[in-house]
């Protein structure tokens, strides 16, 4: 026990500000290999702004990003993705008119040494398929893996992101609010494939949610988020039982 | 030869130009801001605008009557082209609206040659503007002193418009939010409408007021649309203060670049909006894009 | 299979057709095919892409001002020419599109006509290279090399534009089935999405833009010994109008559909040449006609279950409108 266990993330005082306004405000956090980590908080709390902040899609006013001890400061969205950090967005964003076996592959093809070739390319897409429709499988998107991903159901569509991040492989996985827009029914059934793919703690995940019942059945370390500041992190009892965490919800801390 | 007078009468021929470019740039932006969409022919309705001028001109024997016939004109076309044609497309991505309004700039270049010809046509200054002051000594036409005034007050006017009016609020809160505006009980696609009329009269005016320096030509539209298209790069898409700046910038620009670098003129207006789409890649006052 | 008999066929009837046509027909199925070239080279950009260009006209102008320039002024063959000015305008395109790529959507289209505007107006003050507005006149076919001069006469120069054509079908259906062209199409269907997940979309945009110019120069550049001359004309906004007719009115993203729209617009112009000079008018009308009812383009309308039709239903039946979903 006595090397501390490797940190994959880590945000070290990371601050984002929109004109006069603090989305994201010193935050510092760390993310474990192996790690399932859910970051939560009422709206306009700033967990978009944290997950845009560490995939480079938004630049931070101070502060630092280091994954697997290189600093991602300046780098943008397509060099984060191939250091290995993938990730789904808040609403849906696939390419509607490939089919879902397409939509796969070509997230598998990033990360393939010839995904630049311009002729051929029966061994790229070979492998790219394989790994992409391996995605679909765990998943269970296997029986619609032909149909346009722009006439899949929601909820289809939603995993579909998802097992395009995990046709990449990557070594942290960003799933944000993975079942945003989805019904009781197909919250659960998204709830348990993603139960089923974390259950061998091989995966690095950071996960942004609203539903506390998805956050509590998923993550096992929490971190909660307010105006943009850390109020509490711990395991989901702890942060269950915070004083802090209780007001923030029940809307007071004013 | 008095520096200071040519330092200023320099400005002032900038400024005058400016405002040709503002009347361009602020129409195409406002269509921007609303609609999302960008208007090709906006350099079309700027010539269509000179020579419904010169034929008002011809037929009332009025400048100033041309200067409210031709807008109303012009806007009214183009407010019927959005009710006829560009409504069916909204749903679809912009390349739709550019390629149609491109193909509306081929008919409108096209019946423009058919109703008025190949030659260029000269529209004469009304009697009280086709003079000339000496300013320090340095001569300068008044026409494009009142060019440079109008241009001050239609800013002031459109900015007091869009401040003050309901119509103008509309505007604004349907650039913010086009849903909530249409769930709240007004017709965006009538305002739709309005603004691509009032956008394409202001294209309209500019050329209605630039007729008389640079005569009524089928080069107009090209020219035009690009001039607008730098614009509102420079200042940013749908930013109304941002096509005001970049109207300024690229006429001291085009200005003080002929005189100093006759060879290079045309390429500094490119190595500006290069600097700063570099800088800034949403424009000036744009939104990040 | 019926696509490789159908263009089989087309082949050998085109191959065929010196046999039977007059030389004015000649001449004008000569252009027709140099514009078909044309227009195939601007359809990975527009239908493969999605990057709507008001400019391409430039690269037709480099590639016609180039090879005339060299005939001119060297005694390198045509042969070699050809290909050297096709090269230049992809170089050339490297600069313009590492500027143009600065914006997206809108920005990039307007861009691209600033370009080539400034372009045209650096061809008229620039007289010894392109002769301002007179042009450049009198350019030859410069036989070899090893003395190879069947390119000279009219049926010889017709086959070479016809190889190239060809040749340049197969190696774009090569480029946009290639995983460069798949990331390609993730670019025209969701640019932000590809970029997250890896792609540096932007290197992948400049080298379509690249690979576009050298194939519009090389057209160019058979332009210019095909009709002796080149003009500022070559460079102006409304070729590039036009060529962007051609693509869209034959149908956006099938290849053969813009050389289909080049043949169209040639027959169609000429047709109307003879009995009215403002052809440009119906033009327009065709276009939009084409942009609202038909965005598919001909060759869509002709095959059936087009990819283009296929895509449309995808997206709007699409929950949620279908282009939500493809929002960033």
């Amino acid at each position: 026990m006595g090397v501390p266990p490797l940190a994959l993330l880590e945000l070290d005082q990371l601050t984002r500000r929109f004109g006069g306004i603090v989305a994201v405000d010193r935050v510092t956090m760390r993310v474990e290999a192996g790690e399932v980590r859910a970051v939560i908080g009422p709206n306009g709390a700033g967990k978009s702004t944290l997950f845009n902040l560490i995939t480079g899609v938004v630049a931070p006013t101070a502060g630092a990003v280091r994954f697997d001890d290189e600093a991602l400061g300046g780098l943008s969205a397509y060099a984060v993705c191939q250091r290995g950090i993938s990730r789904t967005f808040q609403i849906t964003s696939l390419f509607p008119e490939m089919t879902a076996r397409e939509n796969a592959r070509l997230a598998a093809q990033a990360r393939h040494a010839r995904r630049w070739q311009p002729y051929g390319g029966r061994a790229v897409f070979g492998d790219a398929g394989t790994r992409g429709d391996a995605a679909l499988e765990r998943l269970g998107l296997t029986h619609v893996a032909t149909r346009p991903a722009g006439l899949l159901s929601h909820g289809d569509q939603r995993l579909l992101e998802v097992a395009m991040a995990l046709a990449q492989q990557p070594r942290l996985l960003l799933l944000d609010e993975p079942t945003q827009g989805l019904s009781v029914e197909e919250t659960a059934q998204a709830v348990e494939t993603l139960a089923g793919l974390l259950a061998d703690g091989v995966m690095t995940v950071l996960l942004v949610e609203h539903d506390m019942e998805v956050v509590f059945r998923l993550a096992r370390m929490i971190t909660v988020l307010h105006r943009g500041a850390v109020i509490a992190d711990g395991s989901p009892d702890a942060v269950k039982a915070d004083a802090d965490v209780q007001r923030a919800y029940l809307g007071g801390l004013a | 030869m008095d520096f200071l007078g040519f330092l200023i009468t320099q400005c002032l021929n900038a400024l005058s130009q400016a405002a040709l470019l503002f009347f361009l740039g602020v129409g195409l932006t406002l269509i921007f801001g609303i609609m999302r969409i960008v208007n090709f022919a906006h350099g079309a309705f700027f010539m269509l605008g000179a020579y419904v001028g010169y034929s008002s001109v011809a037929v009332v024997g009025s400048f100033w009557a041309a200067l409210i016939i031709a807008p109303l004109l012009v806007g009214g076309f183009g407010a019927a082209f959005e009710l006829g044609i560009l409504r069916r497309l909204y749903r679809r991505d912009h390349s739709a609206f550019l390629m149609v309004t491109f193909g509306l700039t081929l008919i409108m270049g096209e019946a423009i040659r058919l109703l008025w010809g190949v030659n260029a046509l000269e529209v004469a200054a009304p009697q009280a503007l086709s003079g000339i002051v000496f300013i320090l000594g340095e001569p300068f036409p008044i026409y494009r002193l009142f060019l440079a005034g109008a241009g001050i007050v239609v800013a002031i006017v459109i900015w007091q418009f869009l401040e003050r009016t309901r119509l103008g609020l509309l505007i604004r809160a349907t650039s913010q939010n086009a849903e909530m505006v249409h769930a709240l009980g007004t017709d965006v696609r009538l305002v739709r409408s309005a603004v691509f009329g009032i956008g394409c009269g202001l294209a309209g005016i500019g050329g209605v007021l630039a007729a008389p320096l640079v005569t009524a030509s089928l080069a107009m539209a090209p020219n035009a649309v690009i001039d607008t298209f730098v614009i509102v790069i420079i200042g940013g898409m749908g930013s109304f203060v941002g096509s005001a700046i970049g109207a300024l910038l690229v006429a001291f620009v085009q200005v003080f670049g002929t005189y100093y670098f006759p060879d290079l003129a045309l390429a500094l207006m490119y190595l500006v909006m290069l600097t700063v789409l570099v800088v800034r890649p949403g424009g000036l006052l744009g939104k990040e894009a | 299979m019926n696509a490789r008999y159908g263009l089989a066929a087309a082949t050998l009837i085109l191959a065929l057709a010196p046999l039977g046509l007059p030389p004015y027909a000649m001449t004008l199925l000569t252009e027709a095919l140099i514009l078909g070239l044309f227009a195939m080279s601007l359809d990975l950009m527009v239908g493969y892409t999605r990057l709507l260009s008001f400019g391409h006209a430039a690269a037709y102008g480099l590639g016609a001002y180039a090879c005339g320039n060299l005939l001119l002024h060297t005694d390198m063959p045509l042969l070699f020419v050809v290909p050297i000015a096709a090269v230049f305008s992809g170089i050339v395109a490297i600069v313009v599109a590492w500027v143009c790529t600065l914006a997206s959507g809108v920005s990039f289209s307007m861009l691209t006509l600033a370009f080539a505007q400034l372009l045209y107006a650096v061809a008229f003050k620039w007289t010894s290279v392109t002769g301002a507005s007179d042009g450049l006149a009198g350019i030859p076919r410069s036989p070899g090399p090893f003395g190879i001069s069947v390119f000279a006469g009219k049926a010889g120069f017709y086959y070479l534009v016809l190889g190239c054509l060809l040749g340049e079908l197969l190696f774009c259906r090569a480029l946009v089935s290639s995983p460069f062209g798949a990331v390609l199409r993730g670019i025209r269907e969701n640019e932000a999405k590809t970029l997250s997940l890896g792609y540096n979309t932007r290197r992948y945009k400049i080298a379509v833009v690249a690979i576009a110019f050298a194939l519009g120069g090389l057209a160019g550049a058979l332009y210019a010994p095909f009709a002796g001359f080149a003009n500022t004309e070559l460079l102006f906004w409304l070729f590039s109008g036009q060529v962007l007719i051609m693509v869209i009115v034959g149908g956006a993203g099938t290849l053969v559909g813009p050389i289909i729209g080049a043949a169209f617009f040639m027959l169609v112009s000429n047709l109307l040449s003879s009995w009215t000079d403002s052809w440009a008018l119906f033009f327009g009308l065709i276009f939009i006609g084409f942009v609202l009812f038909a965005p598919q383009g001909i060759w869509g309308l002709l095959t059936s279950t087009s990819p283009a039709k296929r895509r449309r239903s995808a997206r709007e039946s699409a929950p949620g409108g279908g282009a939500a979903i493809g929002a960033p």
